[in-house]
């Protein structure tokens, strides 16, 4: 290479190291604030709840009847235990609206089967326009179970024809292969029951993968021994325990999980119901419903309440696990774009000063920087322009910081809910935190570049999701 | 370029941080392990004891000591969890030896710290306790609305006039939380609600109203009929819904006959409301005009028409069948819908 280049090589390497570790540190240090945020949030709502009595709301005939909608494609093999843990909720009002999705499958014919499944006529109260219905089903020994088999046309689609047949002030959104605990719906209505201005409630998302499940409920936890699970324990307890509990007290959850949320079905209706031609189409409806009430007035809040639990699975290969991360940031990339007017606009409020600018600076943005920073390293070791124990120090200490983070988060979860127990469980979850750096957060760095890249080209596929089903898994 | 000695100070600070995280999560880690072996060893104990004072009715005063020698955490603890398996003598029996051993007297400084979530504490003991308390019925207009519906959860089983009077103000309450805990409440109280709510209900209008009606209609005393049937004129289209279905819950003729007056209501909630009613009352004689509904402009109202008609019985049904050959396709389709229920799902 001629001096020339080499210079400016260098100089470019030099500015660039210093952009990359100064975002690194804006970005953790925003995590801190979200981190101590997370935990007044996380004492105030112990203090609420400790030996509260729930079984009064449980009992009370006065309690919202709640809809769970649980849209289902090709689900034979599961929908039968998750339908019986479904009606096995411990909540009195309760509706569940299961939609068959097209399946292809003996999905709607095991329902029939096994739910003594009658037709009806096939008629409803269409507010949002949806693919074609093609039957209904009401139980003759669930009297509160509704199935409905339409034509394919994705979640969304689904989700929006089981909200046309909810009758329940609250919907429940899922997905039929989550595992709710049995009191967590007593659990997420709280902030209904508490204010009027609640417009959906999130709850957490735990990783089933390695506890063990009978009946469509998961009877021991365990931290999965296996890479790719284990890690995404960790960036579950991250993501749930200071992301969005930490954005509650500063007023700016914008994300509600489409596998568990309960939203007030009027203003859900109101808004339109779920978009289609989105794959983020559950943050998508959480910031419409936030943008209309600042737009038209009315409830807006969004409030996660941290302890009621569903489970999901999580993918175990990295063909399925890419493809859900870069479907994911797709999904980011394009709620963002399409609610842009709200970036930086003082009309939004906090979400449009803060949480937005975070979302597209942080969220959004951090892979490019990541890579930037990466491939700068690669090329100033290739050119020599840093020696091996300088990178080696630059990349500890970029990801020095997340790390001490995730402990603190473990801490969290170990201050509050402490679901995992024994020594193992914590020596694996403290080990999967390490591990995460190396390797792992590098691929969904591609991942999720791969999402951008995607749409920037405007795809706007699923791709499919694998799953081994809840089979019971040996203790050890 | 950066100096590696910035980086390594950000990195010791990193390392500390790290260090000091991962030694608490596991020094937190191992706390619990040895608290939860010394709360189960002691609960054990306190449990034994307990059961002996709750089921044999004499004061034994070795069990008082051992319970009063506890820690108070593991105090809260077995007291809480006995008080969930005893009713009636067994709970006087609790509070008694809850005031023997301190922790009511522990939760009534708590009822009184300027802290609500302390407040809420002492408000949550006395009341799993059952421990009759002017303290606890003061917190009825604490300021902190958690507070407020803590002390309407303890005042269920409180039932007396100045507690159901102080109740009934709150169905007013701003808070939701508050409200719901208080309609809750008078629920649980039971029939000795009905006079003062029905009092109540004959001189108040909007969101109280509202929230009385709520009441009401679960408790379904025929003293209610007169208010309801004054409020089912209110302005306020929810007040009209609720008065509506406490009309279904009364059920005697005049509730039948505003019911039927209802079914031509402005409004579509309230025509619905009406039509459920009706179908509750299971009154035959509205079949007719049930079936007219059968044809309203808005689907909840053609659905509660349906099914009111299916609830009705033989005439209901007569009518459902013949709505199948009208040339209305509105009220084909929905007599066909609900003559297809099962018979579980079309009286849920």
């Amino acid at each position: 290479m001629s001096g020339f280049m080499q210079t400016a090589v260098s100089q470019i390497l030099v500015k660039g190291q210093f952009v990359v570790l100064l975002y690194f540190l804006a970005v953790n240090g925003w995590y801190l604030i979200l981190l101590v945020s997370s935990l007044l949030e996380l004492r105030r709502h112990m203090l609420l709840i400790t030996d509260e009595s729930r079984h009064l709301l449980l009992s009370s005939t006065l309690s919202p009847t709640i809809s769970i909608l649980a849209p289902a494609f090709n689900e034979e093999t599961t929908i039968d235990a998750s339908l019986r843990a479904l009606l096995a909720l411990q909540y009195p009002n309760l509706e569940i609206i299961v939609v068959s999705d097209g399946s292809k499958d003996r999905t709607v014919q095991v329902l029939i089967e096994r739910f003594d499944l009658v037709p009806v006529k096939t008629i409803y109260e269409q507010r949002i326009k949806t693919k074609p219905v093609r039957s209904l089903y009401r139980s003759s020994t669930y009297p509160s179970l509704v199935v409905v088999d339409k034509d394919n046309g994705g979640k969304a689609d689904a989700l929006n024809v089981g909200l046309s047949f909810a009758r329940g002030e609250l919907v429940c959104a899922m997905d039929a292969d989550t595992l709710i605990e049995a009191d967590g719906l007593q659990r997420m209505i709280r902030p209904f029951l508490y204010g009027t201005d609640v417009v959906a409630t999130g709850g957490t998302i735990r990783v089933v993968n390695g506890s063990e499940v009978k009946f469509g409920r998961v009877v021991r936890t365990a931290v999965p021994t296996r890479l790719l699970a284990g890690v995404q324990v960790v960036e579950y307890l991250r993501a749930f325990l200071f992301g969005r509990l930490g954005w509650n007290r500063l007023g700016g959850n914008i994300i509600i999980s489409g596998a568990f949320g309960l939203f007030q079905r009027e203003a859900v209706l109101s808004a339109g119901g779920y978009l289609h031609d989105t794959v983020g189409e559950d943050m998508e409806l959480v910031l419409r419903l936030k943008r209309l009430s600042y737009e038209r007035g009315g409830p807006g809040k969004i409030a996660f309440v941290p302890d009621p639990v569903a489970w999901t699975e999580v993918p175990e290969s990295t063909k399925v696990l890419g493809r859900q991360r870069d479907r994911w940031h797709r999904g980011l990339a394009d709620v963002l774009w399409r609610h842009r007017g709200m970036f930086l606009n003082p009309r939004y409020g906090v979400t449009g000063l803060v949480v937005f600018p975070y979302y597209a600076f942080v969220e959004l943005l951090a892979p490019v920087i990541e890579a930037v920073g990466l491939i700068a390293l690669a090329l100033g070791l290739a050119t020599g322009v840093v020696d091996w124990s300088f990178a080696g120090l630059f990349y500890l200490t970029a990801y020095g910081l997340g790390t001490a983070l995730t402990a603190f988060t473990l801490i969290l979860e170990d201050l509050s809910f402490h679901r995992y127990e024994t020594f193992r469980d914590r020596a694996l979850l403290f080990w999967w935190a390490l591990v995460e750096n190396i390797g792992y957060r590098q691929l969904t760095v591609y991942w999720r570049l791969r999402g951008l890249w995607k749409f920037m080209r405007g795809k706007k596929d699923w791709g499919s999701m694998e799953r081994k089903g809840f089979h019971p898994v040996p203790a050890g | 370029m950066i100096s590696k000695q910035l980086l390594n100070i950000v990195m010791l600070v990193e390392i500390g941080l790290l260090a000091l995280a991962v030694g608490v999560f596991f020094a937190h880690g191992f706390w619990l392990l040895l608290n939860q072996r010394r709360i189960r060893r002691l609960t054990d104990g306190a449990r034994e004891s307990l059961s002996h004072l709750v089921t044999r009715g004499t004061v034994n005063v070795e069990d008082i000591d051992a319970l009063r020698q506890l820690p108070n955490d593991v105090q809260v603890i077995a007291f809480l969890e006995m008080s969930r398996n005893v009713t009636g003598t067994g709970k006087e029996r609790l509070s008694f030896v809850a005031r023997q051993v301190g922790l009511v007297d522990r939760a009534e400084k708590l009822c009184a710290s300027r802290r609500w979530t302390r407040r809420l504490r002492g408000a949550r003991i006395l009341s799993r306790l059952g421990v009759v308390d002017p303290l606890v019925q003061q917190l009825l207009s604490d300021p902190h609305p958690a507070v407020r519906a803590q002390a309407a959860e303890w005042a269920a089983a409180q039932p007396s006039v100045p507690v159901i009077s102080a109740m009934l103000i709150l169905l007013a309450d701003p808070a939701t939380q508050a409200r719901f805990a208080v309609q809750d409440a008078l629920l649980r109280m039971g029939g000795i609600v009905a006079g003062p709510l029905a009092t109540f209900l004959e001189r108040h209008t909007g969101r109280a109203a509202e929230a009385g009606l709520r009441v009401a209609e679960s408790l379904a005393e025929p003293s209610f009929g007169p208010a309801a049937l004054r409020l089912s004129r209110a302005n306020d289209v929810g007040v009209r819904v609720a008065a509506a279905k406490l009309l279904g819950a009364v059920g005697d003729a005049a509730a039948a006959e505003r019911l039927m007056e209802l079914l031509d209501d402005a409004d579509s909630g309230v025509r619905a409301a009406a039509a459920h009613s009706l179908g509750r009352m299971q009154h035959w004689q509205a079949a007719s005009l049930l079936a007219l509904r059968l044809r309203d402009s808005a689907w909840k109202v053609r659905r509660a028409a349906g099914l009111a008609l299916r609830s009705v019985g033989a005439p209901g049904v007569l009518f459902l069948r013949r709505a199948i050959k009208e040339d209305d396709a509105f009220a084909s389709d929905m007599a066909q819908q609900v003559l297809d229920l099962p018979t579980a799902a079309a009286s849920g």
